[in-house]
């Protein structure tokens, strides 16, 4: 309990540190003890950087999870979103109208996604036999991304020079100019997917054991990893929709859960795996905004650039181990 | 050199004549007939300039830059005992590209002078293969562990180069077939620069090839046969970067034909260099040659399916899938056995 607690700790000052951060800083200023004033500054932090903030927690926790659920289900730690095909699909399906200008209702986008995400992530775990060896999926999965990453850059090929720099954004996820519209979009999706999660946790801790362990406790292995593929699929898809394939995310998180409480199992990662994954994407979004004033660099790029080394140097303490 | 490889060799080298040919007449302005009128000295001002200014150097930049990254793929398998690497997925590519969509973002390199970009694209291939070399460290034996880490570190790239891309926007709209590789617009510039390089680098890949042949048997076997090991290595290192580079500065990150084309061509002749290293080469120029003029002819059809004037198909798309097509395939065949 002592970990838990530590952890709990730590998370919050992260947590009221980002806060700060992202209602205060940037252009204009907003000391804390004004953030409750009206007047331009209260509408710039109620309007802009309040949303803003709230969707990068939810989409991070979104993406933390799922990380999480893929990469127990099928026993990779690099198992990620997108090394599986499935960030890349869900961008495909929300970029292709965008480029090809069909008008698409705003309601419509994360279904997309959804169809997106779900064509990619079973394309791979057909391919790969449902994930009975570990590697071959990444393979697979690297395999399937890459070609839909081939097709979203023929998609920008064809885009206008400036729907590219839109498209170029939005691929690399990025939270600019997000409202509270985006944000009451993605409810509904939570209340599908939360009850979801919850059930399906205590059968990851059995996949964990290997294909036939897991059949000798009555556990169905394929149909458990395309449930889990399902869930993890309602959860990206309408982050992917508002906010592009926020990059790693998925493959940070998760592995931060596990250092910090290597004793745990699936079930206790969970959460953790949320909240970090909610803070490192606050956190990121923090340089994002701010690094290169006044023009904002995706969130991705940060992600990707913080996350994956981070990312290796977790994963060779956890394999010394 | 058997009497089988030298058959096969033969049957490789009409190939790549006729995907050449298939380049050539792929094109929208002049139809085949009359190609054929301007190379046999006739023809009208405006299709001589079509073909013998567009047409010809773009086919031969595609045959030659095919050829490096078969000979660089080839190389950098056989130096590293992992038939997953491949220059994709080992950091080289994306580094080259980050370099050299770095160098034309800060102002150092223009398309104009295409020497600072091959300049730049090489110092980044090396930085990216640096940068797997320190992140594999004691792992460097294990093929998928080494996958792994190359997939890593082409991430980290993809960012940097994301990141100078929105520093530059303006540059974006040009960089972007180059990401994905494109033989759009090259002309006798990228010729002249590409083939000297290509040319010396993959001669000091012939010399390698004996080493190389006894590195694929192992370290062991190789220092009891009297090979200096680590620098029969890196001298392979370099070799594949500065192909790569060299492809990748005239063509873009052409994906999977570094990777895909070294299996094809150990399965046609056999594991020893001598002969496979010139196979390579033959079937990169054969598989990215067929694939522009492919891709061509495919952009012709959507262009009228669609309705669509300026739509054209790069070629590196088109790699990109059938290579995932046919890593799915390699991938099952694998778990099978």
């Amino acid at each position: 309990m002592n970990g838990s607690l530590r952890q709990a700790a730590v998370a919050t000052a992260v947590l009221l540190a980002v806060v700060g951060c992202a209602l205060c800083l940037g252009t204009p200023y907003v000391p804390p003890t004004a953030l409750g004033d009206d007047g331009i500054a209260g509408v710039i932090v109620r309007e802009l950087r309040m949303p803003r903030l709230v969707l990068a927690l939810v989409a991070g926790a979104c993406l933390g999870a799922a990380g999480l659920v893929l990469q127990e289900a099928l026993r990779n730690p690099l198992a990620v979103p997108e090394m599986l095909g499935v960030s890349g699909g869900a961008a495909l399906g929300v970029a292709a109208p965008l480029v090809l200008a069909l008008s698409v209702p705003l309601a419509v986008q994360p279904l997309l996604a959804v169809g997106g995400a779900a064509a990619g992530g079973l394309l791979t775990l057909l391919a790969a036999g449902f994930g009975r060896s570990p590697s071959a999926v990444l393979l697979t999965g690297a395999a399937v991304a890459a070609a839909l990453q081939a097709a979203l850059l023929v998609l920008m090929v064809l885009a206008d020079q400036l729907d590219l720099q839109i498209v170029y954004r939005y691929l690399l996820g990025s939270l600019s100019a997000r409202t509270w519209d985006d944000v009451t979009g993605l409810w509904p999706w939570l209340v599908v997917a939360v009850p979801a999660l919850v059930l399906c946790a205590p059968v990851l801790g059995v996949l964990r054991l290997g294909d036939d362990d897991a059949r000798a406790l009555g556990v169905r292995v394929r149909h458990a990893r395309i449930a889990a593929l399902a869930v993890s699929v309602v959860l990206i898809a309408p982050v992917v929709a508002v906010c592009g394939p926020v990059a790693w995310v998925g493959f940070l998180a998760p592995h931060l859960a596990r250092r910090l409480r290597p004793g745990s199992d699936a079930v206790g990662w969970l959460p953790w795996s949320a909240v970090w994954g909610a803070l490192v994407v606050a956190c990121a979004d923090q340089p994002a905004r701010l690094a290169l004033a006044p023009v904002e660099t995706p969130v991705g790029a940060w992600t990707a650039l913080l996350g994956v080394p981070a990312g290796v140097v977790l994963l060779k303490a956890g394999s010394r181990r | 050199m058997t009497v089988v490889h030298i058959r096969r060799a033969v049957l490789l080298a009409v190939l790549v004549l006729a995907a050449a040919v298939a380049g050539l007449v792929a094109g929208r302005a002049v139809p085949p007939a009359e190609v054929w009128e301007v190379l046999r000295g006739g023809g009208d001002p405006t299709a001589r300039h079509v073909v013998v200014n567009l047409r010809l150097p773009r086919t031969l930049v595609a045959l030659v830059a095919g050829a490096s990254l078969g000979l660089a793929g080839t190389v950098l398998q056989s130096a590293l005992r992992n038939p997953l690497a491949g220059p994709e997925v080992t950091g080289v590519t994306p580094g080259a590209v980050l370099g050299a969509v770095a160098a034309t973002g800060l102002g150092l390199a223009g398309w104009e002078s295409p020497a600072a970009v091959v300049t730049a694209a090489c110092l980044g291939g090396f930085a990216g293969a640096g940068l797997l070399w320190l992140l594999a460290g004691r792992e460097k034996g294990d093929p998928a562990q080494t996958a792994v880490h190359g997939v890593l570190v082409s991430a980290v790239l993809s960012g940097l180069t994301a990141m100078v891309l929105l520093v530059a926007p303006g540059e974006l709209g040009s960089v972007v077939q180059w990401l994905v590789g494109s033989t759009e617009g090259r002309v006798w510039e990228h010729w002249h620069l590409l083939w000297p390089w290509a040319v010396l680098w993959s001669a000091a890949a012939g010399v390698l090839a004996a080493p190389l042949t006894l590195l694929r048997c192992g370290d062991d076997q190789a220092a009891a046969a009297g090979l200096d090991t680590g620098r029969a290595r890196a001298a392979a290192l370099v070799c594949a970067v500065a192909l790569t580079a060299g492809a990748v500065s005239a063509v873009g990150a052409l994906g999977f034909v570094g990777l895909l084309v070294p299996h094809l061509a150990f399965a046609l002749f056999g594991a020893d260099l001598r002969a496979a290293l010139p196979g390579a080469a033959l079937l990169g120029a054969v598989v990215v040659g067929g694939a522009d003029a492919a891709a061509q002819w495919l952009s012709r059809v959507a262009a009228r399916a669609l309705e669509m004037e300026r739509l054209s198909i790069p070629v590196g798309a088109l790699t990109t899938c059938v290579g995932a097509a046919l890593l799915l395939i390699v991938a099952r065949r694998r778990r099978e056995e």
